[in-house]
């Protein structure tokens, strides 16, 4: 059985961590927790599910539309909402707000338009092949995910480390301020960070859409939950933080059901993330100063 | 009289929540005037909610008695946990008491023999009379008004804007901040026991992260300048679910609209004094 | 001179409550009944099954002629699935629009904390989907149609044991959730009572996506079935990860696993559940099929057991409001409501019901709840077939 939990651990963790990582990056270069994150996931599965029932086209083509439908109301979150905010300088728990404000007007929009059940998507659609690797099961879906996430972890670490723009992402996480002075073009990065963050959060939805079998319109709440912790537990703000932070509560969570019992599996993910906290409150990467401006 | 009668008969119990969420409000804006972002008094309000009910549905006690336990109890959780975690700051504090607000609400649900795990407490006597919350607020508005205008709350507004500086100029930075925390906390303990003796039935997901989005809302809504900001925001965020009732399924749309117009376009909340002197100066009242 | 004291506004209020209830009063006297449902919120599927079965018979009832000569005026609110939100309509529908009777709310949480409202204000309140315990038992004026988990649970066990010769089960229900609580505690005392033992129990919480930690364990605890208190939006993913873990073992599920959805959401995994009900889709009776008829062109969808406890609940009152002369006097009228419920027998889509006095906390009669047989299904190819 543990080998079949670890796996089970492994693609539970890298499920959370797709999720984070949209979160992280929009704390990480535009200091802002946003709350709406979650709605951004349902909107990405809901945009897929349309266009694979709806439109009857094949599953990739609505992983494209996700990306697209999510990260233009990131973008538009950010240019309507974020950037007046910005631009009165008001304290970092106002944006927050707003964008609480936001993930309750999508969820309740969508389960106004399109109901509260659950959908799902139709099962041609989905690669359901299982595959064994000497007694452990483990579906396509979960092995995509899994690659999925190291693979855009890393490619967002080689963007942040070795390019201009990734350069000019983290002088503007140090310092917006600072990094407008040097000519960096503040404005517009915040607008492409919006979009990507929200394209991630877009592109997870579908796939967590998949994995779980159901689409609704509060499907993005537990998650976000989780999210918090993970970006808690892997550092606020850092890309590596939430691929760590996610596989963490994914095996903590796993491993309590597993040997615990799978009533205590929430107190201990929790009672982990507030030792943390204690411990070293800046989570594994992250840095305990905030930026000044 | 009768008018009264049918309209109380109706709208008592959204009066009172009013008035209970005016607490919370204010307990929220306590930890806020020390600069402190604690999202853990949904929590408080939990621990103060199950301690009063155990204590008049198990133990027999007396309405005071268990109103007390309901205070004490969260005081005494946020004393334990305020040591750890009040050295942090800013967001950091905010997510980790957001964190400490969901072990609290597993934990409840975990207790199940004590606390009735997912299924609740039910049947708690309705001992909550509108006096009741009127005293309760009455009291806390005062108590917090005397507490602004003394040295313990000019110590919180020079820790509000610069720690350093305050802990420079001798004051006792934790020891302020364990203050503020630990009355927020007992307020909102207040409330919770108040509440749980009003709606006879109280249950664990009530408790966990929308209550806390709910009570940071309302306070930041009516506005932190002063005592009548939250109490304001209070009256905003309970009533807007009944004064949008006809608008059905999309209500929830609306009230999500209404906080991000209400953020962008008023920023410092609806009870602004500044703004408010500014409209009214023209007519020539200071 | 007194009045002259009160405020014109206030003056003029009342003047137009009065002639607002002068007007109603004159006009045909339509039978106002309440429904106080979760519209929307995480509840809403279940209050919008619910809505569709009341409106369904309430047109039916009007159409023919409605309850000797009076419509029903049905009135739904929002309770949203959230207490607070349950006792306000409750207060609104009672004192301020005067219903005759009200049914709801949707769930057993906000049903023990608002049916006392309606008891204390001698109001009669009919729940269509509360199953949990601690409802009936506040008072006199509380009724229900929704059988207990507590009466389906050890049928459906006893059928689907003997038809697949388990010897020992495991355990899983979400332990955040009042129904499916209530639900495992049914289970665990019929399991008990039925002396089958349990290799190991497991917990979920709403909204998890990931199973696969607790299943594995199951799987590897060597139970012959999985007892699963759940909701469909947990249950239905359940169901697809353990077949896609390798485990093939039937599964008995609970009230939230009898819903056509299955089978839209797990569809080729969704075979071999066994789900006990006062209501199938496939029960072959006159009333059940012109019912499931007529759901089906009204709304374009295959009805649930909420939508037709629902529909033969208001048919209930509606046997109770013919019994009973109205006399425009509200609160006798709903104290005659009260008295002629609890002995109306009817056969509806749910098959042939009457009424079973609950006790109260200290063992005196109290309300009423559903005296009613449970029929068992097993999932087969897409459809439940009816065991016995």
């Amino acid at each position: 059985m543990l080998e079949q939990q670890l796996v089970n651990a492994l693609s539970l963790g890298c499920v959370y961590a797709l999720f984070a990582l949209g979160f992280t990056l929009v704390f990480g270069v535009l200091g802002v927790i946003n709350l709406s994150h979650g709605a951004i996931f349902m909107l990405g599965a809901y945009a897929a599910l349309e266009v694979v029932t709806r439109l009857a086209l094949p599953l990739w083509i609505g992983l494209i539309v996700a990306l697209l439908v999510a990260g233009t109301v990131g973008l538009l979150i950010d240019v309507l909402v974020l950037r007046p905010l910005r631009a009165r300088n008001a304290p970092h728990l106002i944006p927050m707000i707003a964008t609480i404000g936001i993930g309750i007007f999508f969820n309740s929009a969508v389960q106004g338009i399109f109901g509260a059940e659950n959908l799902r998507f139709p099962s041609e659609a989905m690669p359901d092949a299982q595959l064994h690797f000497g007694g452990v099961q483990v579906s396509v879906l979960e092995l995509v995910i899994i690659v999925l996430s190291f693979a855009l972890m890393g490619t967002l670490m080689l963007v942040m480390k070795k390019t201009q723009l990734g350069r000019a992402l983290r002088a503007i996480a140090e310092s917006p301020k600072a990094a407008a002075l040097l000519g960096i073009n503040v404005e517009g990065l915040f607008f492409l960070t919006s979009f990507t963050a929200a394209a991630l959060g877009g592109i997870s939805g579908v796939l967590i859409a998949l994995y779980s079998n159901a689409v609704f319109p509060l499907m993005g709440q537990p998650i976000l939950h989780k999210g918090i912790a993970v970006i808690i537990l892997g550092g606020m703000g850092d890309i590596r933080g939430a691929l760590v932070g996610g596989l963490f509560l994914g095996f903590a969570e796993v491993l309590a059901v597993a040997y615990i019992g799978s009533t205590m599996r929430d107190a201990i993910a929790f009672g982990l993330l507030f030792l943390v906290l204690l411990v070293r409150p800046q989570g594994i990467f992250g840095k305990l100063l905030e930026r000044k401006a | 009289m009768e008018w009264f009668d049918n309209f109380w008969a109706v709208y008592s119990n959204l009066v009172l929540t009013i008035g209970i969420n005016a607490l919370l409000a204010l307990s929220i804006w306590l930890t806020l005037s020390c600069g402190l972002l604690a999202m853990a008094n949904a929590a408080f309000m939990g621990i103060g909610a199950y301690t009063a009910s155990l204590l008049t549905m198990n133990a027999g006690a007396s309405f005071p008695v268990a109103l007390l336990g309901g205070i004490a109890a969260p005081v005494a959780a946020a004393l334990i946990i305020g040591a750890p975690t009040l050295r942090l700051s800013g967001v950091y504090l905010a997510m980790a008491t957001l964190g400490f607000g969901e072990v609290v609400r597993v934990m409840i649900l975990n207790a199940d023999t004590w606390t009735g795990g997912a299924l609740g407490l039910n049947g708690i006597p309705q001992l909550t009379q509108w006096w009741h919350v009127v005293a309760a607020l009455v009291l806390v508005l005062l108590l917090l008004w005397r507490l602004r205008r003394s040295r313990i709350g000019r110590a919180f507004e020079a820790i509000k804007e610069d720690q350093i500086a305050a802990s420079l100029m001798g004051i006792g930075v934790m020891a302020h901040k364990m203050l503020a925390f630990a009355l927020g906390a007992g307020i909102a303990g207040l409330a919770g026991a108040l509440n749980a003796h009003l709606t006879f039935f109280i249950g664990p997901s009530e408790f966990g992260f929308d209550r806390g989005v709910d009570i940071l809302t309302m306070a930041i809504l009516g506005g932190t300048g002063g005592l009548s900001g939250p109490v304001l925001g209070a009256a905003i965020i309970t009533l807007l679910p009944e004064l949008l009732r006809s608008f059905k399924d999309f209500r929830l749309m609306l009230n999500g609209a209404i906080l991000v117009l209400i953020v962008l376009f008023l920023p410092k909340g609806i009870w602004d004094p500044m703004r408010l002197r500014q409209w009214f100066g023209r007519a020539g009242v200071r | 001179m007194l009045l002259s004291r009160v405020p014109f506004a206030a003056r003029s209020l009342v003047v137009a409550l009065a002639a607002a209830g002068a007007v109603a009063s004159a006009a045909a006297a339509d039978i106002k009944i309440g429904a106080a449902e979760a519209i929307s919120g995480p509840a809403g599927q279940y209050g919008q099954s619910i809505r569709n079965g009341f409106q369904l018979a309430v047109d039916e009832i009007n159409a023919a002629g409605g309850v000797k000569g009076n419509k029903i005026a049905l009135q739904v609110e929002d309770e949203q699935g959230k207490k607070e939100q349950a006792i306000d309509v409750f207060k609104k529908l009672i004192f301020q629009d005067k219903v005759l009777m009200l049914f709801g709310p949707t769930l057993s949480n906000s049903a023990q904390a608002a049916d006392p409202i309606a008891q204390a204000a001698k109001v009669v309140v009919f729940g269509t989907s509360n199953t949990a315990d601690g409802i009936t038992s506040i008072g006199d004026y509380v009724f229900r149609n929704s059988v207990t988990e507590a009466d389906v649970l050890p049928e459906t066990l006893r059928v689907a044991a003997k038809h697949t010769g388990l010897k020992k089960v495991a355990v899983m229900y979400g332990n955040d959730d009042v129904f499916t609580k209530s639900g495992y505690d049914a289970f665990k005392k019929a399991l008990e009572d039925l002396k089958i033992p349990v290799t190991t129990t497991e917990t979920f919480a709403k909204g998890d996506v990931d199973f696969k930690a607790q299943l594995t364990k199951i799987k590897a605890s060597g139970a012959d079935a999985i007892v699963l208190s759940a909701l469909i939006a947990e249950g239905a993913p359940i169901m697809v990860q353990a077949r896609q873990l390798g485990i093939d073992l039937p599964v008995i599920g609970g009230n939230g696993m009898n819903s056509a959805k299955i089978f839209d959401l797990a569809k080729e995994k969704s075979d071999n559940l066994w789900v006990g009900s006062p209501w199938a889709l496939g029960n072959q009776t006159k009333e059940n099929e012109h019912f499931v008829v007529a759901y089906t062109q009204k709304y374009k969808a295959a009805p649930d057991q909420f939508s037709a406890q629902a529909y033969d609940a208001m048919n209930i009152a509606a046997q109770a409001l013919g019994k009973i002369k109205l006399s425009g006097d509200l609160a006798a009228d709903r104290k005659a409501l009260r008295d002629a419920l609890p002995s109306v027998t009817w056969t509806g889509a749910t098959g042939a019901f009457k009424f079973r006095q609950a006790m109260d906390k200290s063992g005196k009669p109290a309300g009423h709840d559903a005296q009613q047989a449970a029929i068992v299904s097993v999932t087969k190819g897409g459809k439940y077939s009816i065991e016995k």
